[in-house]
Parts: C-alpha cells; structure tokens; sequence
C-alpha cells in the first residue's frame, strides 16, 4: 500500500511538473470579445500583429471566428485551426455563405445592395459559362452560344433579364466525347474565381471574393495578407486579363512575352487595341459592380453582362451622355463613395449615369459642359469631353469601340 | 547529533514527496476555486455635477460611449454605438456617421441613412441627490 501511495505521489508530481512546464511555453493568452457573438476568442494570443482586414470589419465588432471559423477558445495552433474555413481564405466560394453570408452582410436582398455573394455565385467570374459554352460550341458539342454548363452546379430563382438562364449544370470534361474540349477542361479552367491561380507572380492571386477585393498579394509579407478593399487597380483584373491568350489548336494558354514596362505596355497586351482613358484609368473607373461581380442572373457570355461603352461618358454626335443628379435616394451610390471615398459625394450632385441607371458616382458633369472623373485608384481627375458638337465622323449607330480605336487608338 | 539511518532517509523522502504532492494539488485546486471571471462592464456612470454640462453643449463621453446634450429643455443622451453593427459612430457638424459601414444620423440620433435600420439609442440620465448626473446605459 506504502508503495503504491509513494508511486502515485511520483506520478502526480510529475505530471504537475509536465503541465507547468507546458504552461509556461504557452503565450499569454489574448482574448477578445467581439460585440456581434459576445464570445470570448483567442485568437490574437498568436495573431496579434494581424492588421484589421478592413475598416467595414473592425475586429472589436467582428472577431476573427465569425469570418473564418475554427476554435476560438483553443491556445493550440493545430487545434485552433482544425476547423477553419476556407483554410486561409474564407472568402473562398465553397465556404463563402457560411463565412461573409447573413442578412445584415452580403447574403442579404438585392434591394438593400446586400447579395454579393448570390451575384457573385452566378456572375461570368465564377461559372465561367461564357468560355465553356464558345469552346462546346466552336468543337461541336452544342448548337449555339448558348451557355448549358458552369464551373459549379448553380441555379437562379429569380431571372430578372432577357438573357438570364435559370440554370447550369456543372462542367465536367471527362464526359465530354471531344478529346479538345477534355483537354480545355484539363488546361483552361484556371481563370475563374473558384480556381486556384496558374503558378507565376502574374498570376498571384486568392479565390472567391478575395480573388479582386485582396489586390496586390506579392506585396504582402509572408503571413501577413489581411486586407480588404474595394480599391482595385487594373493590375489585379490582369491576374486574369490580359495576360495571354488561348491557342485552340494545342489548347493551350500561351503567355504573353512582352516586356511590361510601364502602364502603357503592362496593361494590355500587344494585340489589343484601346484609347488613352483605357490605359490610364484603371478597369473599376469605369466597369460597374454589376458587370464586375454580376447582376444576380446568370448568362451566357461577357458579352450580355457587359454594357459600359465609350458613348456612356462621351455620347455621340447627336447626344450628349445620360446624366443624373443624386437625391437621398440614391443610397447605393452614396454606400460605394462611402466605400472608397475619393469624392465627397452630396445630394445634388450631377454625374453621367449609365444605360442601366446606375449613377457613376466618381464622375461630375462641369459648368463649362465638360466631365471629370476621378480614377477610384489613383485618385487622379481626368477631364474629357462630349464627342457632340466636335468634328467626329462617327456614325451614331456605331458605336462599338472598335469604331472609336479606328481614329483613336494609342500606338506603343 | 546521531546519524541518519538509510532507512529514515528514505521515509522522509517519501512522506516529503507526499506532502509536496498534496501542497501542490491543494495549491491548484484553490486556484482553480479563486478564479475571478472579469467583472461585467458597468452600467451606470457619475459623470459629475451637471453644472459642468452648461445649456448648449454636446459632451462626448468616448469611454460609454455615449453623446450628452443639453439643451434647454434640460438633459439628454445617446449611445453612440451604430445600431447596424455596433460600430462607434463618429460627430460630425451636422449629426453622426458611422466610420464602418456608412449609416447617418442626424444630431438628435434619428436616422439619416441605412444600413443602419434604428435611430441612435436614448440612454437614460438623472440627477443624483449630490446633483451629479447619472448615465444609464441600460434603458
């Protein structure tokens, strides 16, 4: 009996010994009680020097376990990240309803601007549907351009426009007859926001909505990429863009080779053809967040969803662009200024509006009848005016901007 | 001094180790029955004699936080905190704006523009017997 209690004493102090000396390796844990659970988290015990991912997602507000997941009570980083979502980008499209989703933040009604995420489920970014369809149809897989498959099985309820499709099946190459269009599905699905990026800095870029809104990830030190925003330079559209071309006959990407010198060489590549707004703005100037992260519906190709035009800030011979003077009403106008505030913008403001309605909002009509605009970017103001009552030889029904690139093209 | 036999060496060394491991035991249990959560963040808050609060003037309480006002019809407050998210909201000149997400209010709390969906909350205040106001952050 002696012996037994003097060897579960030597146990008891050893395993005493074990713990304090596991808990003092241990950090000094680190809470925070974020104001929307009201739950202590740990997090910060080891990501303290993480700086706030941005200014609409304040970490007193927000913690870091509603966004990303995983345990928020463990001090054990394995533990702690077993449950993670998205590992470490929650904005990953799989896991994105459960991580940014919610009434009051982006799953909410499209009448209060809050469905982000079911635009961008079925925007031409995720599904891809514009290139599976061209490809299908080009090899002889389906009658017209008319889109059948998307990256991902996704559905629409509610089809709001003429060229809506209340459906697409999920792509899968390997049950496609044409061994080219096996090979697409092998080679050429890595553009779309579900996809993990072609190797090269390039190519850098995350998933899901940090694929734009997480812009210039080489510039991040390991570990430290923690960064939203809607300030996105043409640089991270060209993460996708422009940066090559698809030979069909190898099917095949080939990369551009120029040298990327400057903005003027860096943004299109040599066989484009654009003006000088083109290059010198960057892409979010003028593009709107319905062309960007799509209107909601889903379509067949870029081509339906894409509507900005040159007349839409120029006009044409015989009439000057929309305009628009904000009201109260205006309330998405005021949240995207309010969102990246490079204008101040005030209840009797006029701007050029485009031909869907949305005012755009980082432009000014001018007392002298001129327009500015003020690049979302580079916070740079950019005057230009009316093509009306200038010696422009344009045919009013033509406007396409092959039409404009004929007198106004930048040669390099 | 006699010496130590092996024998009594070895008995104190084993009741020496029992009674270590029971000091310790002991000693983690009672600071495991000592834990003190943090007390809950308090409720109401002396701001001082409310001469100090003269007729006109907008108070910035930053650590309620909190906005009192008096005008004259006497005093009253609003919590600043954003009822969208609970976002601190900042005073401007012509109300209050919400650094996160953008919702306005107008200088007396009511609601500008959303997202924000409810006015700024009324926070109740009175005058103690010592003519101190009290700041009730519970309504």
């Amino acid at each position: 009996m002696r012996k037994l209690i003097v060897l579960a004493s030597g146990f008891l102090l050893l395993a005493l010994a074990l713990a304090g000396w596991m808990n003092s390796r241990q950090p000094q844990a680190l809470a925070v009680i974020p104001s929307m659970t009201g739950q202590p988290e740990y997090c910060l015990t080891c990501h303290a020097d993480l700086p706030e991912i941005s200014s609409s997602h304040p970490l007193k507000i927000f913690g870091c376990v509603l966004c990303h997941g995983g345990e928020r009570l463990a001090l054990d980083a394995d533990l702690a990240h077993s449950s993670m979502r998205g590992g470490k980008n929650p904005s990953d499209l799989a896991v994105v309803e459960q991580s940014c989703g919610g009434g009051k933040c982006h799953s909410g009604t499209a009448t209060d601007n809050l469905d982000h995420i079911q635009r961008v489920m079925t925007s031409i970014q995720s599904t891809y549907a514009g290139a599976i369809a061209n490809i299908r149809f080009t090899f002889g897989a389906q009658p017209d351009l008319t889109a059948r498959f998307s990256i991902q099985v996704v559905t629409d309820n509610q089809v709001t426009t003429k060229t809506g499709l209340p459906s697409l099946k999920a792509f899968n190459p390997a049950q496609e007859a044409n061994p080219l269009i096996q090979k697409f599905g092998q080679e050429c699905l890595t553009c779309h926001i579900n996809a993990t990026p072609r190797d090269g800095m390039q190519f850098a870029r995350l998933t899901g909505c940090a694929a734009c809104h997480t812009p210039a990830l080489n510039s991040f030190a390991k570990g430290q990429v923690h960064h939203l925003t809607t300030v996105i330079s043409y640089s991270q559209c060209n993460t996708c863009h422009n940066r090559g071309n698809y030979d069909l006959r190898s099917m095949s990407f080939v990369e551009r080779s120029d040298q990327l010198t400057d903005r003027l060489h860096d943004y299109y590549q040599p066989i484009a053809q654009f003006t000088r707004c083109e290059y010198t703005l960057d892409c979010v100037d003028c593009h709107t967040r319905s062309e960007a992260m799509g209107d909601g519906d889903l379509h067949s190709s870029k081509k339906d969803i894409q509507y900005i035009q040159c007349k839409t800030c120029h006009g044409t011979l015989t009439e000057l662009p929309q305009t628009h003077t904000i009201t109260e009403a205006d309330r998405l106008a005021f949240k995207l200024a309010f969102l990246n505030p490079v204008v101040q913008l005030k209840v009797g403001d006029t701007v050029l509006l485009t031909e869907k309605g949305e005012p755009l909002w980082n432009t000014r009509v001018l007392a002298d009848g001129t327009y500015e605009m003020i690049g979302k970017v580079t916070n740079q103001k950019f005057n230009f005016r009316p093509v009306k009552g200038t010696t422009c030889k344009q045919k009013v029904d033509q406007q396409g901007s092959q039409y404009c690139h004929q007198c106004h093209s930048v040669q390099r | 001094m006699s010496e130590l036999s092996r024998r009594d060496f070895l008995k104190m060394a084993r009741d020496g180790l029992l009674y270590l491991s029971c000091a310790l035991t002991l000693k983690g249990l009672l600071r495991f029955l000592d834990f003190q959560p943090d007390p809950a963040p308090p409720t109401s808050f002396d701001l001082g004699p409310a001469s100090s609060f003269p007729v006109g003037s907008r108070t910035v309480l930053s650590n309620i936080p909190a906005i009192l006002i008096h005008t004259e019809s006497g005093f009253s407050a609003l919590s600043l905190v954003c009822t969208h998210l609970g976002c601190t909201v900042e005073t401007k000149d012509d109300g209050f704006a919400c650094p996160c997400h953008g919702s306005l209010y107008a200088r007396d709390g009511s609601l500008r523009q959303g997202p924000a969906a409810q006015p700024l909350t009324a926070l109740r205040i009175e005058k103690n017997v010592a003519d101190n106001l009290i700041l009730h952050t519970i309504v």
